[in-house]
């Protein structure tokens, strides 16, 4: 803690690419992808045709050769193209359902918070009671329920993960809410909706933006076994999981590429979303910092060390 | 101890009344649309069956309120309704598919114990030497990696070189114990892949975290061996976060359990409740999902009732 203090603060990108060197590939991934969901109309080789890959029944199955890098499925689509129109649905998931659910966290975790008495307790029961049920259950059930589709399956993805995010930012929160500013904004005849907005959510996002990267990867997962089950997007959207589960599966004695592709791909992307949301918790989280690990041997010397620099802060 | 038990039992009670409302409001509140997918699940069998029939049969007829009072009477009577596809009870069929789901759970909880933890103490104790750093990328990788694609890799590729695949017909543990393991090794190993791969993280994280106790300096400094901190000190303590992990984990287990079940044929209630969904078959989707909220449960309770165990100085209200 000393260390960080007594030097100019390095900014948050320097201290990712120098310190965490991992995180930093991650989000370099993640950059990536992003770019080749934006610009997925210009880089696929086989354009999209009211987003679908256009199919070709003479070039079915085609192991990967230099016209179709990845190789072609059973109706002759181009793998690479069908990937990389693939990852805009995934960008999309996971942008909009890790902000969805955040969002539905803040408003469940922070009202419950700031109002307290017999609210907090009935949505404390309610939160309690629905992570009783296993959040790939309900989403199956919901999924069924609303039929497959994207926008569908945003919503099925964010409001579970929402209602069990609420609990993180309700404690968050509490400890907020009991803090001298907050006290002060009640006292001075401040509403308890302004006491939300102004006082406790700007408090609490530090702690929901450092988590933000993590949570990414949980979601994308998430998109790929809904899909994988049946129950993901729309037949005529591209997607991974998709992909890997019907015509990876179906065909996966004769074209295993369909299958090892888009589980790749897949892989990628949560590496890369949990190594950043491990590397920004690092640097961001103050708890983690300071701490010099275990007692052993050679590390003594640093505590030692540390210690001479703390009483010299004093 | 005994008293905070039955006060946590008790506790039991109004959460399962909560689940009970929000598996039953999950199913009937969107109005209309359960009736309406069975209605053509009929008609596309050739079927002609009206609304109200359908509505009757399901009991949809009545006010949403006095259903969910039949229903929840029912399953007080121990009674979960009977399917609409299959003409059995809904308890009956869990009933036989219990076993299965719970023999893949426990396997994985063990096998994902049996590698998180030894790793994760050993990453611990040599905290930033390569051998910590090449397990900790791996348990990222074990984590990044889809279950679903690791298993049709399994069904691909064995097969494909060895003519190995895994058995995909369920034979009751009772009956040949061997030819039932046999089937559920590969499925539980994916699943406990996966787990592990968090929790090898999560272990060194908390050891690590104990390590930097004073009593654990005061220990090196009387000159105890290293083994010996590691074991009694250091894990010990750290086995609390450790435990309220491993209840964390059991939802995700679930979730797990439904895609392994569905990938390796095996009957259990995961299986059963995709195929209920895709059938309409909404008594039993409840019993379903009702049965694995309460395992759950019964789960988090266990884990509360053995910090006491683990720990004397945990304060029980």
């Amino acid at each position: 803690m000393a260390k960080s203090e007594m030097k100019k603060k390095p900014s948050f990108l320097h201290e990712l690419f120098k310190t965490k060197k991992i995180a930093a590939l991650g989000l370099c991934l993640l950059i990536f992808f992003l770019l080749v969901a934006v610009f997925a109309d210009v880089i696929a080789p086989v354009k999209a045709v009211d987003g679908q890959i256009p199919t070709s029944v003479l070039e079915k199955l085609q192991p990967p050769s230099l016209k179709h890098p990845f190789g072609t499925d059973s109706v002759g689509r181009d793998l690479l193209s069908y990937m990389i129109y693939g990852c805009r649905t995934s960008v999309i998931l996971g942008i909009v359902c890790t902000l969805l659910s955040t969002i539905v966290s803040l408003i469940i975790g922070v009202a419950s918070a700031v109002i307290g008495g017999w609210f907090d307790l009935i949505v404390q029961r309610f939160v309690d009671a629905w992570q009783c049920v296993p959040g790939m259950l309900i989403m199956l059930i919901m999924m069924s329920i609303l039929g497959n589709g994207l926008i569908q399956l945003i919503i099925v993805i964010s409001i579970p993960a929402g209602i069990g995010g609420s609990r993180m930012v309700r404690s968050a929160a509490i400890a907020v809410k009991d803090s001298g500013y907050a006290k002060m904004s009640t006292m001075l005849g401040g509403g308890q909706l302004w006491k939300m907005i102004q006082h406790v959510t700007p408090n609490i996002l530090p702690m929901i933006i450092m988590n933000l990267a993590g949570s990414l990867g949980g979601v994308i997962m998430m998109e790929a076994s809904m899909n994988f089950l049946g129950f993901g997007v729309s037949v005529n959207t591209p997607s991974w999981g998709a992909m890997l589960s019907g015509q990876g599966r179906s065909n996966m004695y004769v074209a295993p590429w369909l299958a090892m592709v888009p589980g790749i791909a897949i892989a990628i992307m949560v590496f890369a979303s949990a190594m950043l949301g491990d590397g920004v918790r690092d640097i961001l989280d103050p708890r983690l910092k300071g701490g010099v690990g275990s007692y052993s041997g050679s590390k003594l010397k640093k505590i030692v060390e540390q210690k001479k620099q703390d009483l010299n802060m004093i | 101890m005994a008293k905070y038990t039955v006060k946590r039992l008790l506790l039991l009670i109004p959460t399962l009344l909560l689940v009970c409302v929000i598996v039953f409001a999950l199913l009937r509140m969107v109005p209309g649309s359960a009736v309406d997918q069975i209605m053509y699940k009929y008609s596309t069998a050739g079927i002609t069956v009206t609304k109200e029939e359908v509505a009757a049969r399901l009991g949809m007829d009545k006010p949403w309120f006095e259903q969910f009072g039949i229903w929840v009477n029912g399953l007080l009577h121990g009674n979960m309704g009977t399917s609409l596809f299959q003409a059995e009870s809904v308890g009956a069929i869990i009933k036989r598919q219990l076993p299965v789901t719970l023999e893949l759970g426990v396997l994985t909880l063990i096998l994902t114990n049996l590698i998180s933890i030894p790793l994760g103490l050993y990453c611990a104790a040599r905290q930033d030497a390569i051998s910590d750093q090449t397990i900790r990328v791996i348990s990222v990788i074990l984590m990044s990696v889809p279950v679903f694609w690791i298993g049709t890799l399994v069904l691909i590729y064995p097969a494909k070189w060895w003519n190995y695949a895994p058995a995909t017909m369920y034979t009751p543990f009772l009956r040949d114990p061997i030819a039932n393991l046999k089937m559920f090794i590969v499925p539980s190993i994916l699943g406990a892949m996966t787990q592990a791969g968090a929790q090898i993280r999560m272990v060194r994280t908390m050891t690590l975290e104990v390590m930097r106790q004073d009593y654990i300096r005061t220990a090196w400094s009387k000159g105890v061996k290293e083994k010996r901190i590691l074991f009694r000190h250091a894990f010990r303590n750290a086995l609390i976060p450790v435990i309220t992990i491993i209840g964390g984990s059991i939802a995700g287990l679930v979730g797990g359990s439904v895609i392994l079940e569905n990938m390796f044929n095996l009957p259990g209630i995961g299986q059963q409740m995709v195929n209920a969904l895709s059938n309409r078959d909404y008594p039993l989707v409840q019993g379903c999902v009702l049965v694995f909220s309460i395992f759950v449960m019964v789960v988090n309770l266990i884990v509360d009732l053995t910090y006491k165990v683990i720990d004397p100085r945990v304060e029980i209200d």
